[in-house]
């Protein structure tokens, strides 16, 4: 590159620094370099890329103009929420800017008799239960991460949680957004009221992995916090038996809110990490929730001990109050950061399967383990099939992150191959793009490319995420893109 | 009209047998007094795929069908060369018992399916009307159809998993996964849910299911005024008891009900039916909260459980067609749901205004009305648009879900699409650029 070259490079990328720090003001734009440092990955730190400048707008219009300016100048952009997304979803694009709706955090309404709240993206997950927990209600989605992770993360990725096997996933719990389009414009899809006329652009933009704009506002559905709640724990020697126990629970149609497993080597992490009683010499242990009205919990929880028993549990018991759920539960969603104690680095992977299919995938993983020589350790909501086998590896080692993605690339195709899917609640984003052809054809992808071309039709937004291969608006192969008769006509314009 | 030799393509495809071309027979297939030039009843998926290409190449217009019970939904459509039926679909792919997955055809009617998904104890979570009529798998999630029990599982939306679509240029392709848990991809079956067949041919879909619930319970009670009725709902709503089903019936609904089903109750009053279904004793545990709740608040009413209890919700799942044969106006209005005695007393004056009659179900924890009006055409037209406005102004939506084309004529089908309506406009132009599929029925 010649010295001339660059500095006009250099001097185009000021300007446009200028355009964003008139729009926010300069405490918005962040360009130094050690500050640009933070916003380099998300939690899935083994992909960096530094953006050239990360903007921090505090509203809808703010996100607007600078999505208007990028637009006028073809910079890609990636949304930002609190960062703890594990698919690399809000990894920089060379060249582009990082938007983070981190000051976007105010809750707007919170509307009790009407049962919804409605939310900017910056606000974190549990400060909506927070804010209605005195009023007997609560919001259902609860990822692993809800003390950080924010509603505009949660929408993007259809974050799942501990209890969507009763409750559903986020997108059971969006109505509607505000959004802005990839050229600026700024739109209300669905909203407190149901049934809006027309598609249901909801249901897209939830899970869209911020693909098709970036959602400036949320309206939230609450629900009635249960009148009974029982949580039961049982050990196991095998976790194909835990598994079993699952399958055979929900076959007896008992829909708990939650089940959960953990194998041998997460039970000891956790046990050193947090203590949440749980025996240490157990192959598996699982955790079944079940709530509702009183009654109905008192009739399922015999059926739920009977079907344990019958799966050979070795101890069973019920927490008896508030105090002795949580500390069960305090294990659980500390399982991800407690296997640090066990291993240096660790890789999570989130394929699902069928709920039958649990004992012959736990055995299957198993041998992966052997034939690789790297230790698996599973942790899971299997009452939806939704695994995360963490393979843990040493960076440190020549070639075992390589062992690492193959393997977890196997595990994955036998979990398509048992009829499910790659990633149940931590999105495909970067890290799992090269898989997405496992589960879909061309034609499928084609298909998910023109609801993107109709959002997004310079490709600007979080580009290089989902689709295994680049796709353009008017790739080759693809049917001609025809011209639409507005644009025809001259009244409007998409390029 | 189609070139002979269009024609004679089309039931190459088929097979004459599964065709229908004479007059008399494409009657019962107009849309708006439309009438298609040619009806097709394909057997395989990929001779939906082969006609969508031939109408690709040709141009001809396609309206999708199911068994049609939601054909008046819509506008007039633009033009209607042929009439794609998708009844013989109706296979079963496969059913996961133990998931509780299944994977359907989707000309499957929803009768025959919930029957045998019954026989493993568990159903598909929809209750929407003309189920009686043969409703399809399809048509229902085409026109997004629900019914009281929406409060409880919600829409096809919320179980609609995975789905397989052939094209308006003949190409299948797939969206969503077969497992309960999956976020890979675009959801693309939030899309086609209530997409008017509009964006491609829904042949197969594959749902989560539920187990049959054991036992159930209704109780009817009617109040002295709406206030009354609305405040009992509210504390229903705000309490941890687990409702089914809860719909406000206005007295014109009630008293019609009363006689068909020897309710013996009082038809003059605002009426609440308040549904439960669980384990026997969680039922009866929570029928006797509920009836306790709505008594304090001025409610008189009666539990109705077995047959009685079931031809009750049979009604008004399939009000108001069941209840009226004939010329048909029904609408659905969304608001909030503190909002729902607003818009009955607007209903109440339009009444006494315009000299109509209105009969109403309110789904009272979702805020959807179901509104069924009988007058004068240009009375019901002016009704309606004062609804609408009204409706509009609190920041709620109506849609006209039937009626005669002169209705049509005089009121909006679907109202205001709202700010979105740029980008449902582009996906429509790229899923069908030639406007094939139902055109000018929805989003065109």
């Amino acid at each position: 590159m010649t010295t001339q070259h660059k500095s006009k490079s250099l001097s185009r990328k000021e300007k446009f620094r200028d355009r964003l720090i008139e729009i926010i003001g300069a405490d918005g734009v962040i360009s130094s370099d050690d500050e640009l440092i933070a916003y380099e990955c998300d939690a899935l730190t083994g992909y960096r890329i530094k953006p050239i400048f990360v903007v921090l707008p505090n509203s809808a219009e703010e996100v607007s103009a600078v999505i208007k300016e990028c637009y006028k100048e073809n910079i890609p952009y990636v949304p930002r929420g609190a960062g703890t997304g594990l698919s690399g979803g809000a990894l920089p694009t060379e060249e582009g800017i990082v938007i983070s709706l981190s000051r976007m955090n105010k809750i707007l309404d919170v509307d009790i008799p009407n049962q919804r709240v409605v939310v900017e993206p910056g606000v974190v997950n549990l400060w909506v239960t927070d804010a209605v927990s005195s009023s007997g209600y609560y919001y259902a989605p609860d990822p692993s991460s809800q003390i950080v992770c924010t509603i505009g993360g949660n929408v993007a990725e259809n974050s799942g949680g501990v209890h969507c096997l009763k409750y559903g996933v986020t997108t059971n719990h969006v109505l509607g957004v505000e959004m802005v389009l990839p050229d600026g414009e700024i739109i209300e899809v669905g909203g407190k009221t149901l049934d809006h006329p027309g598609y249901d652009l909801t249901g897209l933009v939830v899970g869209s992995e911020g693909l098709l704009g970036v959602v400036t506002k949320v309206a939230l559905k609450i629900i009635n916090k249960p009148e009974a709640v029982k949580t039961l724990f049982a050990s196991f020697d095998h976790i194909e038996d835990a598994g079993a126990a699952v399958s055979g629970i929900t076959v007896r149609g008992v829909i708990p809110a939650g089940m959960e497993i953990m194998d041998s080597f997460c039970i000891r992490a956790v046990e050193e990490a947090v203590g949440a009683g749980y025996p240490v010499d157990a192959g598996a242990i699982l955790l079944v929730e079940l709530d509702g009205p009183t009654a109905e919990v008192e009739a399922l929880l015999p059926i739920v001990e009977e079907v344990l028993k019958e799966n050979n549990a070795i101890q069973i018991k019920v927490a008896k109050d508030a105090k002795e759920r949580e500390l069960l539960w305090k294990g659980r969603k500390n399982a991800f950061p407690a296997m640090g104690r066990i291993s240096s680095d660790y890789y999570v992977q989130d394929g699902v399967i069928p709920r039958s299919k649990l004992a012959e995938v736990l055995g299957e993983i198993g041998e992966l383990s052997k034939k690789y020589g790297l230790r698996v350790a599973n942790v899971f909501h299997a009452g939806d099939g939704n695994l995360h086998p963490l393979v843990l590896y040493d960076s440190s080692k020549e070639g075992d992150l390589d062992k690492t993605l193959e393997l977890s690339g196997e595990i994955l195709q036998v979990c398509v191959d048992k009829g499910g899917s790659i990633t149940g609640e931590h999105g495909v984003g970067h890290d799992k793009k090269r898989f997405l052809s496992l589960m879909f054809d061309e034609e499928d992808l084609d298909a998910m490319n023109l609801v993107r071309c109709a959002f997004d039709v310079k490709g600007l937004c979080n580009p290089g995420k989902l689709f295994p291969t680049p796709r353009t608006c008017v790739e080759p192969g693809m049917k001609p893109f025809k011209e639409h008769p507005l644009q025809k006509a001259g009244l409007g314009e998409m390029y | 009209m189609l070139k002979k030799n269009i024609i004679n393509n089309l039931l190459r495809i088929v097979g004459e047998k599964n065709a229908l071309t004479e007059e008399a027979e494409l009657k019962s297939f107009s849309v708006d007094d439309v009438l298609p030039e040619i009806v097709l009843f394909p057997n395989e998926v990929e001779q939906v795929s082969e006609i969508m290409k031939l109408a690709s190449k040709e141009s001809l217009s396609v309206l999708p069908w199911g068994s049609g019970t939601k054909s008046a939904l819509g506008n007039k459509p633009d033009r209607a060369d042929i009439v794609l039926s998708t009844k013989n679909l109706d296979r079963i792919v496969e059913h996961g018992a133990s998931d509780l997955v299944t994977t359907t055809q989707c000309g499957i009617t929803l009768k025959k399916f919930q029957s045998i998904l019954n026989k493993e104890n568990q159903f598909l979570a929809l209750d929407p009307p003309h189920v009686g009529r043969k409703a399809t798998v399809g048509g229902i999630i085409a026109a997004n159809d629900s019914g009281p029990e929406r409060l409880r599982y919600g829409t096809a939306r919320e179980f609609l998993i995975g789905l397989k679509v052939v094209s308006a240029d003949g190409t299948i392709f797939k969206g969503g996964s077969k497992v309960v848990k999956n976020v890979a991809g675009y959801d693309l079956p939030k899309l086609y849910v209530g997409s008017l067949g509009t964006l491609g041919i829904i042949v197969e879909a594959t749902f989560r299911l539920y187990p049959v619930p054991e036992y159930s319970e209704t109780y009817l009670v009617s109040f002295p005024t709406l206030e009354d009725a609305h405040g009992a709902v509210m504390t229903l709503l705000n309490s941890d008891i687990v409702i089914t089903s809860l719909e406000i019936l206005n007295p014109e609904l009630i008293s019609s009900l009363a006689k068909r089903n020897d309710l013996d109750i009082k038809d003059d009053q605002y009426t609440l039916a308040i549904g439960i279904k669980n384990v026997e004793k969680a039922v009866k545990d929570q029928v006797s909260t509920v009836k306790t709740l709505c008594d304090q608040n001025g409610g008189k009413g009666k539990v109705i459980s077995g047959v009685q209890e079931e031809k009750f919700w049979d009604d008004i799942r399939d009000f108001p067609w069941k209840l009226f044969k004939t010329t048909r106006v029904v609408c659905k209005a969304s608001v909030l749901l503190t909002q729902i005695p607003q818009v009955l007393e607007t209903l109440k004056r339009l009444s006494d205004e315009n000299g109509i009659k209105t009969y109403i179900s309110a789904r009272a924890g979702n805020g959807i009305l179901i509104i069924s009006i009988k007058g004068e055409p240009s009375s019901m037209i002016e009704s309606l648009n004062s609804l609408r406005a009204f409706v509009s102004s609190i920041g709620g939506h109506l849609i006209i879900q039937e009626a005669p084309c002169e209705i049509k004529a005089g009121v909006s089908v679907w109202g205001d699409f709202g700010s979105g309506l740029g980008i449902m406009k582009k996906i429509k132009f790229n899923f069908d650029p030639d406007n094939l599929l139902n055109p000018g029925r929805f989003i065109t």
